[in-house]
């Protein structure tokens, strides 16, 4: 049994009927850490300076190092499969973020996903669209996410 | 670097390699570990005919691309948007990160950039489309 076995194993799918218009997911706290930004620099490829070298942040705009913004697209998704795996099949069809200040390493994150809309299209397509919003520990806004899926099942 | 910034500017563009090893990483920082992107044995047997790379990480591309472009302003106001996946992205595919700087225009005082990006795989085919809008401002990197 491989590891998405035993994933699949301990949570169910996240299904259309799941997904009812007004639907809220229990919040995600999501911790950022040296160890993390460090992975995800490695990761992507990206060393962007604001990400780790402290001198310069300190004379820099955030005066500090800060996660790279593309960790939302990591922290969107968890939100709302937290208790949940995610069907195979589907389709991410739009997505929209909006960056509204910066993660600090140390920060922990509140994520809310709410699936504001869910209905069947003319073609008998199910579609989900996601709401998320992520804050800092002071309760400072750092993104909004808008993600419009057509569900698998 | 957005001085001086007129419409049709290209974005100075980012190029990389994607491979297995990569998917795996982003497989482990986000916890997907569907296996049409980590167990090649599986995705063969799929209509995508082998592994592919997850999605939300051509957004992490994306904001890689903004922050060269727009420094620290982006995370102040920045917004993707229209983000939409085109085709897959396969190991030994070389990307190109772009874009194009489409409108410039002031609100409440401030100055902002439109621009179209994409993704483009092998010989130009667009992989990832989507815009952009940041905000001229003081944090530039």
């Amino acid at each position: 049994m491989n590891t998405e076995e035993r994933m699949r194993g301990e949570k169910p799918e996240l299904i259309f009927s799941d997904l009812q218009s007004g639907r809220k997911f229990r919040t995600l706290e999501y911790p950022v850490d040296e160890g993390l930004i460090e992975d995800f620099m490695e990761t992507v490829g990206d060393r962007h300076p604001y990400y780790w070298d402290k001198e310069r942040s300190k004379s820099g705009p955030f005066g500090t190092p800060i996660a790279p913004p593309g960790l939302a697209a990591i922290y969107s998704r968890l939100s709302y499969l937290q208790d949940h795996t995610m069907p195979s099949g589907g389709v991410l069809v739009k997505q929209e973020f909006e960056f509204k200040g910066p993660i600090r390493i140390g920060d922990t994150l509140s994520v809310k996903a709410q699936a504001v809309e869910s209905y069947v299209d003319e073609k008998d397509r199910k579609r989900v669209n996601f709401l998320i919003e992520a804050e800092n520990q002071d309760k400072e806004p750092i993104s909004s996410t808008r993600l419009y899926a057509i569900w698998p099942k | 670097m957005i001085k001086g910034a007129t419409v049709g500017d290209a974005l100075p563009s980012i190029e990389k390699v994607i491979d297995q090893e990569r998917i795996m990483g982003w497989a482990r920082i986000s916890g997907d570990l569907n296996r049409l992107h980590v167990d090649p044995e599986y995705a063969e047997k799929t209509r995508f005919k082998g592994t592919i790379a997850h999605g939300p990480m051509s957004l992490a591309f994306l904001n890689e691309l903004m922050m060269e472009y727009f420094g620290g302003e982006w995370i102040m106001g920045g917004k993707l948007m229209d983000v939409r996946f085109v085709a897959p992205i396969r190991p030994g595919d070389r990307i190109k990160i772009g874009g194009v700087v489409k409108r410039l225009f002031e609100e409440g005082g401030e100055q902002f950039v439109e621009c179209n990006l994409f993704i483009e795989k092998g010989e130009g085919e667009k992989a990832v489309v989507g815009r952009s809008i940041g905000r001229i401002g003081d944090t530039r990197s």
